[in-house]
């Protein structure tokens, strides 16, 4: 780091970027050990691994977004630096996601209430295809979704509510009011969304307790790809909001630097709005590539895969959004926020192109282990985006952007 | 600029340039050539053998314990006697009334494939060159490990095959035993051929020899689809027939492109389509297992007016049976499949699938 950066005039955009391939480096490493289909856990089966990965996101999130980093100290302070704090909340992240997926789901929710989140329970209710690697498959599938609706709920309501109605309130309280709200909400969403979906995974399908996919008939699919995908195109537009744009133009709707009802019933319409619209143009250029989908289409050709490589594509601008803000320190910084956030929005679309280039290209599979081609079943890009924003997500949030912003540094361009 | 112009460089960065280094997968939108293949009288399909492993949780078990769908095939010890093949004979009748022979697929394990060739003379077929070429669908185990069942009848048969081969399949082709380690550590028998194929090797892209597609005889098309595939396969080839007054035919190994997405192709490509019938793997409900997206593709057959639907292999008991009830044309097998030594364990009485000893004509 230059002396510039150091007084806090300069950001080191250089610093960032080794901050960035180091990140790269150890997201790499964690996908070798873990995920490649050829090496060592080989987890990626793709359901099971993915539902490790969104659930270590969900932790991250909860401890971050929604605890607010409570019972943690809210920063380092003398006798806890970032790095003490940063291992102390990572290791609590990794404990929380294999209680959250081995002991919550699979052996307290799945075990005692809803069958399809236990293997255990699935292979025990017998009949066709209830045999382990299924078992596990479809149950990783309901963990995933449902961790979907709780990343959507809480960062929307970060974003939108933010401490909203327990502003006056001390920590604890905020942090568990708001995981009770977020919660509530993460099960409405996953109801609507992808309860459907996930009672139709089986032979004969659980009609009594899920209805046929509502969506089917507008959507070309019964596959709740169509939730997943436009979940994840509102959520492009809540985090462009937060990160890329400062949280404006929410902002303009706080009371006294606190967020209102409305501020949170506005975000929640505003990018919703603005992902249905993404999603379209996404889906619009899909059709110019590879003509219009069709019911029962497979590969780029079905409904369901559209759907969800819009989310995927989103999933990448996610993703250089936040190397955006916490590597290369929201550039570029102007005078005029609105064209800093534009700027910025492009650029992290431009970034996500990149992320979509690297990963369906012969690197992915040097780098990945993964098949060359688009729409391979089983394969999904976000998993390997979640991985990539998890370690970004601990490291800015949990280890405080350690070491690339030291204590008392600045981030703020000259 | 052009709206055209404009979508394109929009997202040119995206999905094009991730095309280049991943094969065609896509179809570009524009008005396309229409191609006239030709037609053929009918063309016959024998069931050799559609039963490609016996006991569906044994294979799964094993995709299981090394690394699931998306694991090197040859880096998994599975179950030699789990194995069996698909190989199907097609018979086709030119329009002048001559019927010329193509085998599809060589099965898996060599015992099964020997077994079911011996019932069918296959052999003497190969031998005399009554058979005259053979397609190997894609590279997967089961349609292409048993090449040596083949071969040792007829080394120099003329030989279709997806260009997208990995180099352990190659070394297959022309001579080599191949192992992969159990947990233990200990090598394990997977796949042999001490026959190296010594005959012509067309390898198949999806550009074709012309238009797109491989025309060896009038009426008949082999069209490669660079698709992926689980357990780190790429690409398929298959076969469309222009059956004269009927329509177009799709035979199938595993059909993992997608049933409709071959008639979606047939009907952007070929002159005159009209949507007939389709035989052949089609790869839905693999396991025996449900998706809502299988309730999408029976949807799809429908308004695609498919009018003789014959499924087996990966295509799963369970969807043909729910194809069979919403009214789709599925022609139904046979009891024959209960006279042969081994039996798939998911097989029912409803007989939605045309099973190992059965035939359809087109």
């Amino acid at each position: 780091m230059n002396a510039t950066a150091q007084t806090g005039q300069r950001f080191n955009y250089f610093f960032g970027l080794i901050n960035l391939v180091a990140v790269f480096c150890i997201v790499w490493l964690l996908w070798y050990v873990f995920m490649n289909p050829n090496t060592v856990m080989k987890l990626y089966t793709p359901m099971y691994g993915f539902s490790l990965v969104v659930g270590f996101l969900a932790a991250v999130v909860l401890l971050n977004n929604v605890a607010g980093g409570y019972p943690f100290p809210e920063a380092s302070t003398q006798r806890f630096g970032p790095v003490q704090r940063g291992i102390a909340m990572t290791l609590v992240a990794v404990l929380l996601m294999l209680f959250l997926v081995y002991i919550f789901f699979w052996g307290f929710i799945g075990k005692f209430g809803i069958a399809y989140f236990s293997p255990q329970s699935i292979i025990a209710s017998g009949g066709q295809g209830a045999e382990i690697f299924n078992a596990r498959e479809n149950a990783s599938t309901a963990i995933v979704y449902y961790f979907t609706a709780f990343l959507f709920s809480a960062l929307f309501w970060s974003a939108g509510f933010g401490r909203w109605p327990w502003q006056n309130d001390n920590r604890a309280v905020t942090a568990w009011s708001r995981l009770f709200a977020v919660t509530f909400f993460s099960g409405i969403i996953y109801i609507l969304l992808f309860h459907p979906h996930v009672c139709y995974l089986f032979y004969p399908a659980q009609d009594k307790a899920g209805v046929e996919s509502w969506w089917a008939e507008f959507a070309g699919t019964g596959s709740a790809f169509f939730g997943l995908g436009l979940v994840l195109c509102v959520l492009f537009w809540i985090v462009a909001s937060d990160l890329l744009w400062d949280g404006y133009p929410w902002k303009y709707l706080e009371k006294e630097g606190e967020s209102t009802w409305g501020k949170g019933v506005v975000v929640f319409i505003v990018t919703f709005v603005l992902g249905v619209i993404v999603l379209y143009v996404l889906m619009q250029i899909m059709n110019y590539f590879w003509d219009e989908p069709f019911m029962g289409g497979q590969y780029t050709d079905g409904p369901d895969f559209r759907f969800i490589h819009a989310g995927e594509i989103c999933g990448f601008f996610v993703l250089a959004a936040f190397i955006l803000k916490h590597y290369f320190n929201n550039f570029p910084n102007l005078n005029s926020l609105w064209m800093g956030a534009i700027l910025r929005t492009i650029l992290a679309v431009a970034g996500g192109m990149l992320f979509y280039w690297f990963y369906y290209s012969p690197l992915a599979t040097f780098f990945l282990g993964k098949v060359p081609g688009i729409a391979q079943p089983g394969d999904t890009s976000l998993v390997w985006t979640i991985l990539f924003l998890s370690v970004i997500m601990v490291q800015a949030d949990f280890f405080e952007g350690w070491p690339l912003k030291k204590k008392g540094m600045e981030q703020n361009s000259g | 600029m052009k709206r055209r112009t404009f979508l394109k460089s929009l997202a040119a960065t995206g999905v094009a340039t991730s095309l280049t280094g991943t094969g065609a997968l896509t179809r570009e939108a524009r008005a396309r050539k229409k191609i006239d293949f030709g037609e053929v009288k009918s063309v016959r399909v024998d069931v050799l053998s559609e039963t490609s492993w016996f006991d569906n949780d044994n294979l799964k078990k094993h995709m299981l314990d090394y690394g699931g769908a998306m694991t090197n095939q040859y880096d998994i010890p599975w179950d030699w006697d789990n194995a069996g093949g698909y190989m199907a004979l097609l018979t086709v009748t030119t329009l002048e009334g001559k019927e010329r022979k193509i085998l599809l697929d060589s099965g898996w394990n060599n015992d099964w494939v020997d077994y079911i060739y011996e019932m069918n003379n296959i052999p003497a077929m190969l031998k005399s060159g009554e058979i005259e070429f053979m397609v190997i669908s894609h590279w997967h185990l089961d349609h292409y490990w048993g090449i040596e069942s083949t071969l040792k009848h007829k080394p120099d048969i003329t030989m279709y095959a997806p260009k997208t081969y990995y180099p352990e399949d190659m070394a297959l082709l022309k001579g080599a035993h191949l192992t992969a380690k159990n947990k233990e550590g200990k090598d394990v028998h997977v796949c042999k051929n001490d026959v190296p194929h010594t005959g012509k090797l067309i390898l198949c892209d999806p550009d074709g020899e012309k238009d797109g597609i491989y025309n060896p005889m009038p009426g008949v098309a082999i069209r490669n689809f660079d698709v992926p595939i689980l357990l780190r396969v790429r690409g398929e080839n298959v076969f469309y027939f222009n059956v004269k007054d009927k329509g177009i035919v799709t035979v199938t190994g595993c059909c993992h492109p997608g049933v409709l997405s071959l008639f979606s192709y047939a009907r952007k490509n070929f002159e005159g389509y009209k949507p007939y019938g389709c035989y052949g793997g089609l790869h839905i409900t693999l396991f025996e297992t449900w998706d809502p997206k299988f309730d999408d593709i029976i949807k799809g057959v429908q308004a695609f007016e498919i009018q003789k639907l014959a499924c087996n292999h990966c295509t799963g008991w369970i969807w043909a049976e729910k194809a069979a009830a919403a009214g789709i044309p599925v022609v139904k097998g046979t009891d024959k499949y209960k006279s042969y030594k081994r039996q798939s364990t998911v097989a029912t009485a409803s007989n939605a699938f045309l099973t190992n000893g059965d035939h359809i004509v087109f």
